[in-house]
C-alpha cells in the first residue's frame, strides 16, 4: 500500500500534469481558433488567399496553445507543489543534473514539428501565389500619402480600388517616392512598393488577390512613409463584375464637363486631397480655399500673386516656390508626366473656383 | 599579501591577450570591408568604374612593397637591429603615404566622376575612402612606433607595438588585394 | 567644485566646444569655397556632432593613457584613488575597475530607460484615441518647434523610443557582462581595462547626439531608417540619429572584443570552459554576435549619411541604387541584435533558477551550447524581416526554414528551465519572481514567433501591432525582467545592503501582469488590422477600447518602474544590511564579502566542484577561495557556504560604492 502511494507520488504527478497540459491546450486552442473564425481575433476572410492563410493561422494557434500550455503547466505545477515548505533556505531539491535522452528527444521532436510547419507554410505560400489566366491587371501607385489605381484594360484611373468579386486581380505596384506597403487586412496579404519610374520592371512588384466577398474595405499603407503615413488609406470596393465594368467605363470616359468640373475629377483621381484641403484646414500642403488670387508668402520672404502661372508651376515644379510654413520635397515632382497639359489646366481651373 | 605568482600577470600572458584582442578587432573590421565588397557587386554587377589603370597599378605596387618592408622591419626588430628596423619602417611609412596620395590626391582628382555620379561614383569613393582612412590610421600608427623605437621603448624580446602595427598594416594590404581587382579589373567599364 | 572636476563634466564641456568648433569649421570652409554657409546646414551639423563626440572622449580622459603610450610613457593598470574625493567621483570619471564600469553602464542604462519609457508614455497617450490630438497640443510646438505636427512628433517619438531602448539594452548587456564575467571566472579585471572604459564612455556622447536628433527636426523613418525615406525625404534629425548609432556601435564592438578575450584568457587557472557559470556562456555568445554584426548596421547607416551629405547614390532605386540592399545590411545586424539583448537575460535566468530551486541546472552543457546555437543560427535568418519587402521571392522559403530553426535551441532552454524547476524546493524571493515572470513572458514571445516565420502568415502580420507585441514579449522576457532580477539579486554586491522585498514584490506584481495585458492587446489589435507606427488609426476597426487598455497598462508599467527606482535609492541608503551569502549561492561572487573588495579575489581561487550542484548537500563546493596546498580536495561539510567566505568580510559601507 505504502509503495503504491509512493509510486503514485513519484509518477502520478506526470499524469496530472499531462491531463492539465491537454486541457489547457484544448481550451486555449479552441478559444483562439474560434476567435479567428468569428472575427474577434482576425478580420473578415474576404479573399481566397485569406482562407488559405487562416488555415495556417489555425495550425499556428494550436501550436501556440500546446507549447505555451506545456511549459506553463509544468512550471505552475512546480511552483505550486515543488516549493519549499518550512524547510531551511538551502534544503536541497531532488538531485538530478540532466538527461541526455530527454535532451535529444526535445531537440528532435520540435525539429520535426518545425520542419513540418515549414513544409506546410511553403505549400500555403505557393497556393496563394497561384496564377489565374484571366487575372485583372491593376497598376498600383503609392505616393506620399495617397494611392492611385490604374486599370490598363479599360483605361480607368481612380484613387479608389474597385474590384470585381471572384476574379483574380494582379496588382503591379510601384511607388513614386518612398517605400509604401499595400495591405488590406481582410485580404491578409501585403507587399511593399519600391520607388520606380513608370515601366521599370526591376523595381515593380506583384501581388495576386482573389476577392471573394463583396463589401467595402480599406488599403492601409503598412510601411512608415513619413508624416501622414497613418492616414494613407484608400477605399476598396468589391462589387459584382457588371457593376465593375460600368464603373470602369465611367472612370475611363473622356471628361466632357466644364473645365473646373473635370479638374475636380482629376484632383480626386490623383489623390491631391491627401495633402490639400478645400475647406481651409492646413494639412501637409496649403489649403486651396482662398488660394487662387491671393498674395502667397514664400519661404524666402518674397511674395507672389497666386495666378494661373503660379498654380501651374506649383503643380509641375513644386519645389520652385515654397509656400511659407510648408516643407519642400514633400510633393511629387512628376505630375508633368502623369497628367496631360489639358488636365493640369483643368485642375488649375478647379483651384480657381475655390479662390477669392 | 603573499601572492603566489598568477600566470595571468606575466608579460607572456598579456602579450597573448593583446594578440587575441588585435585579431578579434581585425575580424570585426574585416566585416565592414566584406559589406562594402558585397555592396559593390550588388550595385554594379558585371561592371566596373572607369579608372586610370596606370595609377591603380602604381599604388597597388607601392602598397604591396610597403608590406614587404614592414615584414623586414619586424625581422630586424626580432634580431635587435634597431637601425635597420627604423630604416625599414620609415620606408613602409613613406610607401604608405605615396599610396594615400596616389589614391586621394591623384586618382580622386582625375576620375571622370564625382561621388554623386551614379553607382560608379558611390562605390568607388566609399570603397577607396574607407580603405584610405584605414591606411591613414596605419600610417599614424607606424609613425608612433617609429618614434617610440627612437626612444628605446622596444627591445628584441618585447615589442608588441611593432607587432601590432605590422599585423594591422598587413591587414590593410590584404583588403586592398581584394579591392584592387574589384574596382580595377572585374567587369566591363560602366 | 569636485563635481565640476569629474571627467564627465569635462567631457560634456569638451563636447559642447567640439561641436561648435566642428560646426564652425565646416561652415567656414563652405563660406570660403563660395557655398551658401548655412544652406543646407546639415553637413556642418553632422560634422559638428561628430567632432563633439570625439572631443567628449578626449575631455573625459579615456585617451590619456593611450596618448602616453604613443609617446613611449608606460602606465600602470592600477589607478590611484584620492581618498579625499567623495565615493561618486570615480563613477563620474574614467575608471578602469570593471565593477565601476559595470555600474556606470547600469546607471546609464537606467537613465536611458527612463527617457525611452517617457517617450513611450507620450505616444501611448496619443494612441488612446483614434485621432491625432494629444501631440497636437501647443506645448509640444513650444518645445520642438512650431513646424512639428502631431503626426511628425509621433513618428519622431516612436523612432527614438525604439533606438533609445536598444541603446538601453546594449548598456544593460554591457553592465551585466562587465560586472559579472570577471567575478564569475575569478579574474580581477577585464583583459583590457582602458578599452573597457573607452567602450563605456563612447556611449555618453552617442546618447547625447541621439537625443539631439529630436531637436534637429526629428525624423519620420522609425528606428529602421529605411531609404529612400531616410535618404531623400526625412528631416535632418535622421542624420544625427544615424551618427549616434554609429558612435554607440564602437561600444558594442570594443566591449564585446574585451568580453571574448576576458573569457578565453582571464579565467582562473584550472577553470575549464564547461566549468564556467552559465551566464558566462551567454555573455560569450552575445559578444560573438556584437563583434561582427555591429559593423553592418554601422556601414548601412554610414551609407545613408553619405547619400544625404554627398549625394552618393546607394539606395535610390529610380537611379540604379537598391533600397533592398540597405535592408539586407541593416537586418544582418539588427536581427542578431535581438539575440544580443536576450542571450544575457536568458543566461541570468539559467544562472538564478538553480539558486532558488536548490537543484542543479538541468543539462548544463545543452544550455551552454544552445546559447552559441542561437547566436549561430541568428546569423542566417535576417531576411525574415523582409518577406514583404520585395526581395527576390525565391529567397523567402530558405529564410523561413532557417528562422523556424531558432525554435530548436530556444526550446532546449525552456525545457531545461522546466527540468530545473521540477521537484526542486522553490523559494519566491523577488529575484526569483522576476525570473519566473521572465520565463512566462519570454515564452509568450517565443510561441508567437513561428507565425511571423511562415511566409504566408507573415504577409498578414508584418508591420502590424502583432509584431510590436511579439517583440516586446521577447525584449521584456529576455532582457527587462531578467535585468530587474539581476539588480534585486546582486544589489548587496555593490551596496552591502538588500533591496526591500515588499516593494520589490509590489514592483513585480504590478509590472508583469500589466505587461502581459499590454502585449496581449497589442498582438490582438495587430491581428485585427492595427498597423505599426501610426499616429492615428481607423476608429472603424473597433479597437479603440483595446488601445485604452494598452495605454493604461503602459502607465502601470511606468508606475511600477518608479516604485523600483525609489526602492533602489532608499535601499541603497537605508536597506537591511546584507551579510555574506544571503541567497546561499555557490557562485564565487557570493563567497566574497558585500560589497566586493576593490581587487575582487585576494588570490586565484580553485575550482573544486560543479557550479550548480545544489542538490547534493555533501558534495564539493564550486570553488575554494583559499586553496592551500596541504588539503586541496577535501570535501567540505554541507553546502554551507558561510564557511568559505573570504576572510575579512568588510562591513557594508553606508553608501553604494564599488569597493
Amino acid at each position: 500500500m505504502r509503495s503504491l502511494v509512493n509510486l503514485i507520488k513519484r509518477y502520478g504527478e506526470y499524469v496530472f500534469v499531462a491531463i492539465f497540459v491537454v486541457l489547457s491546450t484544448y481550451a486555449l486552442g479552441a478559444f483562439l481558433t474560434a476567435g479567428a473564425a468569428n472575427g474577434t481575433i482576425l478580420p473578415l476572410q474576404a479573399s481566397r488567399e485569406a482562407v488559405e492563410i487562416d488555415e495556417l493561422f489555425n495550425v499556428q494557434f494550436w501550436l501556440i496553445a500546446f507549447f505555451f500550455s506545456l511549459i506553463v503547466v509544468f512550471m505552475l505545477w512546480s511552483v505550486i507543489f515543488h516549493r519549499r515548505r518550512g524547510e531551511d533556505d538551502d534544503a536541497p531539491g531532488e538531485d538530478f543534473e540532466g538527461n541526455s535522452t530527454l535532451e535529444i528527444v526535445w531537440t528532435i521532436i520540435p525539429l520535426g514539428i518545425v520542419l513540418a510547419l515549414a513544409v506546410y507554410g511553403g505549400s500555403v505560400l505557393s497556393n496563394i501565389e497561384r496564377r489565374a489566366t484571366d487575372a485583372l491587371e491593376v497598376n498600383v501607385i503609392g505616393q506620399r500619402w495617397a494611392w492611385r489605381f490604374e486599370y490598363p484594360e479599360s483605361g480607368a484611373v481612380s484613387s479608389d480600388l474597385v474590384l470585381p468579386v471572384d476574379r483574380q486581380v494582379l496588382l503591379r505596384m510601384r511607388s513614386d517616392d518612398v517605400i509604401h506597403s499595400f495591405w488590406v487586412p481582410e485580404f491578409r496579404v501585403k507587399q511593399d512598393l519600391l520607388p520606380a519610374t513608370f515601366g521599370d520592371e526591376d523595381n515593380t512588384r506583384e501581388l495576386r488577390i482573389t476577392p471573394t466577398i463583396k463589401g467595402d474595405y480599406k488599403v492601409r499603407c503598412a510601411e512608415l512613409c513619413g508624416e501622414l503615413h497613418y492616414a494613407m488609406l484608400a477605399d476598396v470596393m468589391v462589387v459584382e463584375p457588371e457593376e465593375f465594368e460600368t464603373w470602369a467605363a465611367a472612370q475611363a470616359a473622356e471628361c466632357d464637363l466644364e473645365a473646373a468640373d473635370c479638374g475636380a475629377r482629376w484632383v480626386e483621381q490623383y489623390g491631391c486631397t491627401a495633402c490639400h484641403s478645400f475647406d481651409g484646414t492646413q494639412v501637409v500642403g496649403p489649403t486651396w480655399l482662398g488660394l487662387a488670387g491671393s498674395q502667397v508668402l514664400l519661404d524666402d520672404g518674397s511674395s507672389v500673386l497666386a495666378d494661373e502661372i503660379y498654380l501651374e508651376t506649383s503643380i509641375i515644379n513644386p519645389n520652385d516656390q515654397i509656400h511659407e510654413g510648408f516643407q519642400p520635397n514633400v510633393m511629387p515632382v512628376n505630375f508633368e508626366e502623369q497628367l496631360t497639359e489639358e488636365q493640369i489646366a483643368e485642375i488649375v481651373a478647379f483651384i480657381q473656383t475655390l479662390g477669392e | 599579501m603573499a601572492h603566489t605568482t598568477d600566470v595571468r600577470d606575466t608579460y607572456a600572458h598579456k602579450l597573448g591577450n593583446n594578440r587575441w584582442g588585435l585579431w578579434l578587432f581585425i575580424i570585426s573590421d574585416a566585416a565592414v570591408f566584406i559589406g562594402l565588397f558585397i555592396t559593390r557587386f550588388i550595385l554594379l554587377p558585371g561592371q566596373r568604374p572607369e579608372l586610370d589603370q596606370t595609377i591603380g597599378l602604381i599604388v597597388t605596387v607601392m602598397l604591396l612593397a610597403s608590406s614587404f618592408f614592414m615584414y623586414r622591419a619586424e625581422v630586424h626588430m626580432r634580431h635587435g637591429n634597431l637601425k635597420a628596423f627604423q630604416r625599414s619602417i620609415l620606408t613602409t611609412l613613406i610607401l604608405g603615404v605615396i599610396f594615400l596620395l596616389g589614391v586621394v590626391a591623384v586618382e580622386w582628382q582625375i576620375a571622370h566622376f564625382g561621388p554623386a555620379d551614379g553607382q560608379e561614383g558611390a562605390i568607388f569613393y566609399v570603397m577607396t575612402g574607407f580603405h584610405a582612412f584605414h591606411v591613414l590610421t596605419g600610417v599614424v600608427l607606424l609613425y608612433w612606433v617609429y618614434n617610440n623605437s627612437k626612444r628605446g621603448v622596444y627591445t628584441k624580446e618585447q615589442h608588441w607595438g611593432v607587432e601590432a602595427a605590422a599585423v594591422y598594416w598587413h591587414f590593410i594590404d590584404v583588403v586592398w588585394i581584394f579591392f584592387y581587382p574589384a574596382l580595377y579589373l572585374i567587369g566591363t567599364v560602366a | 567644485m569636485t563635481f565640476l572636476s569629474t571627467g564627465f563634466v569635462r567631457g560634456l564641456i569638451a563636447q559642447a566646444l567640439g561641436t561648435l568648433a566642428g560646426f564652425a569649421f565646416v561652415t567656414g570652409i563652405r563660406a570660403l569655397s563660395g557655398l551658401e554657409p548655412f544652406d543646407p546646414v546639415e553637413p556642418a551639423l553632422v560634422s559638428g556632432f561628430a567632432v563633439g563626440a570625439l572631443a567628449f572622449l578626449f575631455g573625459v580622459g579615456v585617451f590619456d593613457d593611450w596618448l602616453k603610450w604613443t609617446r613611449g610613457i608606460s602606465t600602470s593598470d592600477h589607478q590611484e584613488h584620492d581618498p579625499e574625493k567623495p565615493w561618486w567621483y570615480r563613477y563620474l570619471s574614467v575608471d578602469f575597475d570593471h565593477k565601476v564600469i559595470g555600474l556606470q553602464y547600469g546607471a546609464a542604462a537606467m537613465l536611458t530607460m527612463g527617457i525611452g519609457g517617457s517617450l513611450a508614455l507620450l505616444f501611448r497617450t496619443e494612441l488612446a484615441t483614434a485621432n491625432v490630438d494629444f501631440l497636437e497640443h501647443f506645448i509640444f510646438g513650444q518645445i520642438f518647434g512650431e513646424d512639428h505636427t502631431g503626426a511628425s512628433l509621433f513618428n519622431t517619438f516612436i523612432s527614438l523610443h525604439g533606438m533609445i531602448m536598444i541603446v538601453t539594452m546594449l548598456l544593460g548587456v554591457g553592465a551585466l557582462s562587465n560586472y559579472l564575467v570577471p567575478l564569475m571566472i575569478g579574474a580581477n579585471d577585464m583583459a583590457f581595462p582602458r578599452l573597457n572604459a573607452f567602450a563605456f564612455w563612447v556611449n555618453i556622447p552617442g546618447a547625447i547626439v541621439l537625443l539631439a536628433s529630436m531637436f534637429a527636426g526629428g525624423f519620420d523613418t522609425g528606428w529602421t531608417g529605411y531609404p529612400p525615406n531616410s535618404t531623400g525625404y526625412s528631416a535632418m534629425g535622421v542624420s544625427l540619429f544615424m551618427l549616434a548609432v554609429y558612435i554607440v556601435g564602437f561600444s558594442s564592438i570594443f566591449g564585446s572584443l574585451n568580453v571574448i578575450v576576458t573569457i578565453f584568457r582571464m579565467r582562473v587557472p584550472g577553470m575549464k570552459l564547461f566549468e564556467m557559470p552559465i551566464f558566462v556562456w551567454a555573455a560569450m555568445a552575445t559578444a560573438f554576435i556584437q563583434l561582427i554584426a555591429t559593423q553592418f548596421i554601422g556601414l548601412s547607416f554610414l551609407m545613408v549619411i553619405l547619400q544625404r551629405l554627398f549625394g552618393m547614390n546607394f539606395f535610390d532605386s529610380t537611379a540604379g541604387g537598391s533600397p533592398v540592399l540597405f535592408q539586407h545590411l541593416f537586418w544582418f545586424y539588427s536581427h542578431p541584435a535581438v539575440y544580443v539583448f536576450i542571450l544575457p537575460g536568458l543566461g541570468l535566468i539559467s544562472e538564478l533558477l538553480p539558486v532558488f530551486v536548490r537543484k542543479p541546472l538541468f543539462g548544463y552543457k545543452w544550455v551552454a551550447l544552445s546559447s552559441l546555437g542561437i547566436a549561430l543560427v541568428g546569423y542566417f535568418v535576417w531576411a525574415h524581416h523582409m518577406f514583404t519587402a520585395g526581395m527576390a521571392s525565391y529567397l523567402r522559403v530558405p529564410f523561413m526554414y532557417s528562422t523556424l530553426l531558432v525554435a530548436i535551441p530556444t526550446g532546449v532552454k525552456f525545457f531545461s528551465w522546466v527540468g530545473t524547476m521540477w521537484r526542486g524546493k522553490m523559494r519566491f524571493d523577488t529575484p526569483m519572481l522576476f525570473v519566473l515572470g521572465s520565463v512566462v513572458v519570454f515564452l509568450l514571445g517565443g510561441v508567437t514567433g513561428p507565425p511571423n516565420a511562415t511566409v504566408a502568415s507573415n504577409l498578414h502580420l508584418h508591420d502590424t501591432y502583432w509584431v510590436v507585441g511579439h517583440f516586446h514579449n521577447t525584449m521584456f522576457g529576455g532582457f527587462m525582467f531578467p535585468w530587474f532580477a539581476a539588480i534585486y539579486y546582486y544589489f548587496p554586491k555593490f551596496t552591502g545592503r538588500q533591496m526591500n522585498e515588499f516593494w520589490g514584490k509590489l514592483h513585480f506584481w504590478l509590472m508583469v501582469p500589466a505587461f502581459l495585458v499590454m502585449s496581449t492587446y497589442q498582438m490582438l489589435t495587430g491581428l485585427l488590422g492595427m498597423r505599426r507606427r501610426i499616429a492615428g488609426y481607423d476608429a472603424a476597426l473597433g479597437i479603440e477600447g483595446y488601445q485604452v487598455i494598452v495605454t493604461w497598462a503602459g502607465f502601470l508599467i511606468f508606475f511600477a518602474v518608479i516604485i523600483f527606482a525609489i526602492n533602489f535609492v532608499v535601499s541603497a541608503r537605508r536597506g537591511e544590511v546584507a551579510e555574506g551569502n544571503i541567497w546561499k549561492s555557490r557562485s564565487p561572487i557570493w563567497q566574497l564579502p558585500n560589497p566586493i573588495p576593490l581587487h575582487n579575489y585576494e588570490r586565484p581561487f580553485r575550482v573544486v566542484g560543479e557550479p550548480y550542484d545544489y542538490g547534493d548537500p555533501n558534495g564539493h563546493p564550486y570553488v575554494d577561495l583559499d586553496p592551500s596546498d596541504d588539503a586541496p580536495d577535501e570535501p567540505t561539510t554541507p553546502s554551507d557556504s558561510e564557511e568559505q567566505q573570504a576572510p575579512g568580510g568588510a562591513d557594508p559601507a553606508p553608501a553604494p560604492t564599488g569597493d
